[in-house]
């Protein structure tokens, strides 16, 4: 192990809700805990309350929500913070900061314009990285904690891909985990995929950057705003009362609350003028419009995009998020927020999302609860992949043993360091312990063990079942290797056409959407590069179309397929993941024999291989 | 601005990097490549159709002239291709095949030598395939590739077959494979941990920022 843990007392603070986890939190190679301490927070205090008061202000248990968002920044190590508020607001807010773990000042502004002044004045003072947010969201420590601790998240926002905050919050559309385009209240996204919750994390690196946008977006929010933006900002409003109008639609049919993908369509449907929202829908439309023109975070965030930033995603997954910005409001978030289980939320989240159907149905369901356990002992993420890593070597060891007694230890033993390599990935999404080291460990081993096991079998089978499968075994490691070439080399590709795709000016309200980073018809999303603005989407499917968007319909027919039941799992199922692949290991060779094993990671890895070779060349095709 | 951003910024391709090519392809990239205009897509397509035509019906007594035309066609003009911009629609197809007619011809030379080398060629495809992982996992997770020192005391894809061709010829198989594993193994593993040891050495101190702080 290269670097140790960190075990100072800024490393072991703020244990969740049970207190008896003081566990300490490792951090390899200068993870979160450097990171936290030399970030400045800029909270946005600007947004007003029914009262005229500063929504930042509204009381939360002893303090305000303000207080309540330093504290939970001082818990995560940020030690200084400025709240930039307007003049009127500066005594009610005085009291939010005074007492706290870290050093916080309160700037007072009197515009839109001057928030980004200072904000741009604040970027170039802070070498150690930003944190940018509105003051008035209630959200769980964990939330903000995945955004600051995450080293994979350089740049990059809270965000949801679900309903919650629905339907205020301000889309973005993400291509390979890259925001290609995200919303402001003057600013709209095609094609969404996500929503922004508010909070910003501006990497050292790119503070200059934000520091430049913002005293663009000062001097373009000074006096009238550019052409367009305040049709955009009607055309938000309409969308607003719309949603409330769908939901209620909705209710009427019994459906559950669409994300906003499909809602979006839905609402463009209704006209305005045959909507009719009670008082309280009406009030709560009419407190966003207000606060809408001094959002700067989402400014911000449209002005960094533009200019070309990568920035990434770090999802809330099953945590709580609001933005009240009324008494109301705050309540009903207290309510809401104590209903769910920081713990066990956070727990959930701990598994990935995409894995594949072994994973998610034999190993996900018990390995989270074996990753609690591992962190209430304090284990650390790498001491469990090397845990993984000892007992794939056991397994390969007992494979080479030849015999079937052999075979169905090395098949156990595999099963059991594939769950070890399950939990240390959860253990480190639970206890927010990222690293690069363990990152590349994790990966490295996976293959390492996968390719020692095939050494172990070949080697059992030359001694014993099955006789010489050397080669066998060489095919199935060129196979594999080959396949995973392949995935790399096409995301790496698409990941710098997406980077070069040329992003529309600050001024312009539309996105790139319709033209390069295009939706097709299926809603899915491919990218061109360099090219015209193609025709908008319903045109194709109005009969006649050429040869060349024959691969553009096929992919979107097979898209299709994913509607139907199961449909997903079973593609996943194809491209023989690699709980699927250590679970055909373990069942072949403890059933059969090493021959029965290589044979059948043959056959399937070169289905695999054409069925994701065939995907890969009809999406280049379709570009 | 490390040496090796700098090099970064005149490289079209992130998939260059994949491609691993040693001193051979270098060589013969800047001076004959330079002169061909065929894209690379189509060069390392052409360059693989021989070898991989003569591995699939040849079966396992090729005259050794045919595996050495094979090999030869396979390097001198997969290195052609080598300093050419990845950039086509098709590019992403280039470190695939290298892989493919690497480990395949690799593992081929070993049958031809009598299936007792076989292991030694796993081995030797053992450790060219943590070689390929690292560079990818590397770029992803430090930001940084390994250097390229690395890449020439490893010959590239192109000099690995050329070795390996030559260690047939030469009957020096499986020893051979075993000798060159083993080597390979030890440099491209221990060049990994000093790269994360010095990575660690960097962050220490201060503050977390992604890539382009370490030297190579």
């Amino acid at each position: 192990m290269t670097g140790g843990w960190d075990t100072s007392p800024a490393a072991v603070d703020a244990p969740l809700r049970s207190g008896q986890r003081d566990r300490p939190r490792p951090s390899v190679n200068g993870g979160a805990r450097h990171s936290a301490a030399a970030t400045t927070a800029v909270l946005l205090a600007t947004a007003g309350d029914d009262d005229g008061g500063a929504a930042a202000a509204l009381p939360w248990g002893d303090g305000t929500l303000l207080r309540r968002l330093l504290e939970q920044l001082a818990g995560l190590g940020v030690r200084r913070a400025h709240v930039i508020s307007r003049p009127a607001w500066e005594q009610a807010l005085g009291s939010s900061i005074d007492g706290l773990g870290l050093s916080v000042r309160l700037h007072s502004s009197a515009s839109a314009s001057r928030d980004l002044s200072i904000v741009a004045q604040l970027g170039r003072a802070s070498p150690g990285g930003v944190v940018l947010a509105h003051a008035d969201i209630v959200t769980h420590r964990e939330a903000l904690a995945g955004l600051l601790s995450d080293p994979r998240v350089v740049t990059g926002i809270l965000a949801t891909g679900g309903a919650i905050g629905q339907p205020f919050v301000l889309p973005t559309r993400s291509m390979r985990g890259r925001i290609v385009s995200a919303a402001s209240p003057y600013h709209a996204v095609g094609a969404p995929s996500a929503g922004f919750l508010g909070v910003l994390k501006i990497a050292p690196a790119d503070t200059p950057a934000l520091a430049d946008v913002a005293e663009r977006l000062a001097s373009l929010v000074e006096g009238p705003v550019p052409a367009g933006w305040e049709e955009e900002l009607a055309r938000k409003r309409q969308t607003w009362r719309a949603w409330f109008a769908a939901v209620k639609a909705d209710k009427e049919i019994g459906a559950e609350l669409q994300a906003p993908r499909s809602w979006s369509a839905r609402v463009a449907e209704l006209r305005e003028d045959a909507i009719a929202l009670s008082p309280e829908e009406e009030a709560q439309v009419a407190r966003r419009t207000a606060v809408a023109p001094a959002d700067v975070v989402s400014l911000l965030l449209v002005g960094l995009v533009r200019a070309g930033t990568h920035v990434g995603n770090s999802y809330l997954r099953r945590l709580f998020w609001a933005r009240p910005l009324s008494g109301e409001g705050v309540r009903r978030a207290a309510e809401q927020i104590t209903e769910h289980d920081e713990d066990r939320v956070l727990l959930e989240s701990a598994v990935k999302a995409n894995d594949g159907f072994f994973t998610t149905y034999c190993v996900s369901p018990y390995s989270k609860y074996l990753a609690r356990w591992a962190a209430r002992r304090g284990w650390t993420p790498n001491a469990v992949t090397v845990l993984s890593m000892a007992i794939g070597l056991l397994a390969a060891a007992a494979f080479a043993v030849g015999d079937r007694a052999g075979l169905v230890a090395g098949a156990v033993l595999l099963q059991i360091a594939f769950v070890a390599d399950c939990v240390d990935g959860q253990l480190a999404r639970y206890t927010r312990t990222f690293s690069k080291l363990g990152a590349w460990l994790d990966s490295i081993f996976d293959r390492a063990k996968e390719y020692v096991v095939f050494a172990g079998l070949a080697l059992g089978a030359s001694r014993g079942l099955g006789g010489d499968v050397w080669l066998l075994a060489a095919g199935a490691l060129t196979l594999q290797t080959v396949r995973h070439a392949l995935v790399f080399s096409f995301a790496t590709a698409h990941r710098e056409a997406i980077g070069k795709v040329p992003q529309p000016p600050l001024e312009q309200p539309r996105d790139a959407a319709g033209s390069a980073l295009r939706p097709s018809a299926s809603g899915s999303v491919a990218v061109t590069e360099g090219r015209a603005p193609a025709g908008p989407a319903p045109a194709r499917a109005a009969g006649r179309w050429s040869l060349r968007e024959l691969p553009a319909r096929a992919l979107d027919a097979w898209r299709v397929i994913d509607r139907w039941p199961g449909a997903g799992w079973v593609k996943r199922m194809i491209a023989l993941p690699i709980g699927e692949r250590f679970a055909v290991i373990s069942v072949t060779a403890a059933l059969w024999s090493p021959r029965t094993t290589f044979t059948v990671l043959l056959a399937w890895g070169a289905g695999a291989l054409c069925y994701s070779l065939a995907g890969l060349v009809l999406r280049s095709l379709s570009r | 601005m490390s040496a090796s951003t700098a090099v970064a910024g005149q490289r079209q391709s992130v998939l260059e990097l994949y491609r691993d090519d040693g001193p051979l392809a270098r060589a013969l990239g800047t001076t004959l490549g330079a002169r061909i205009g065929l894209p690379a897509v189509m060069l390392v397509a052409a360059a693989a159709v021989p070898l991989l035509t003569v591995m699939a019906l040849g079966g396992d007594d090729v005259p050794r002239l045919a595996v050495g035309a094979a090999v030869a066609w396979l390097v001198v003009v997969g290195a052609l291709s080598q300093g050419r911009a990845l950039s086509g629609r098709f590019a992403w197809t280039v470190p695939p095949l290298l892989r493919l007619v690497e480990y395949g011809g690799l593992a081929w030379f070993a049958v031809l030598a009598g299936a007792a080398a076989v292991p030694g060629a796993f081995a030797l495809l053992a450790a060219v395939a943590f070689r390929h992982y690292d560079i990818v996992y590397r770029l992803r997770y430090q930001g940084v590739a390994p250097p390229p020192w690395v890449g020439r005391v490893g010959a590239g894809w192109e000099g690995r077959l050329v070795i390996g061709f030559a260690l047939l010829a030469a009957g020096a198989l499986p020893e051979g494979f075993f000798i060159a594993g083993g080597l390979l193994a030890i440099v491209f593993v221990a060049e990994s941990v000093a790269g994360w040891t010095r990575l660690a050495r960097a962050q220490r101190p201060e503050l977390y920022s992604d890539e382009e702080e370490v030297e190579e």
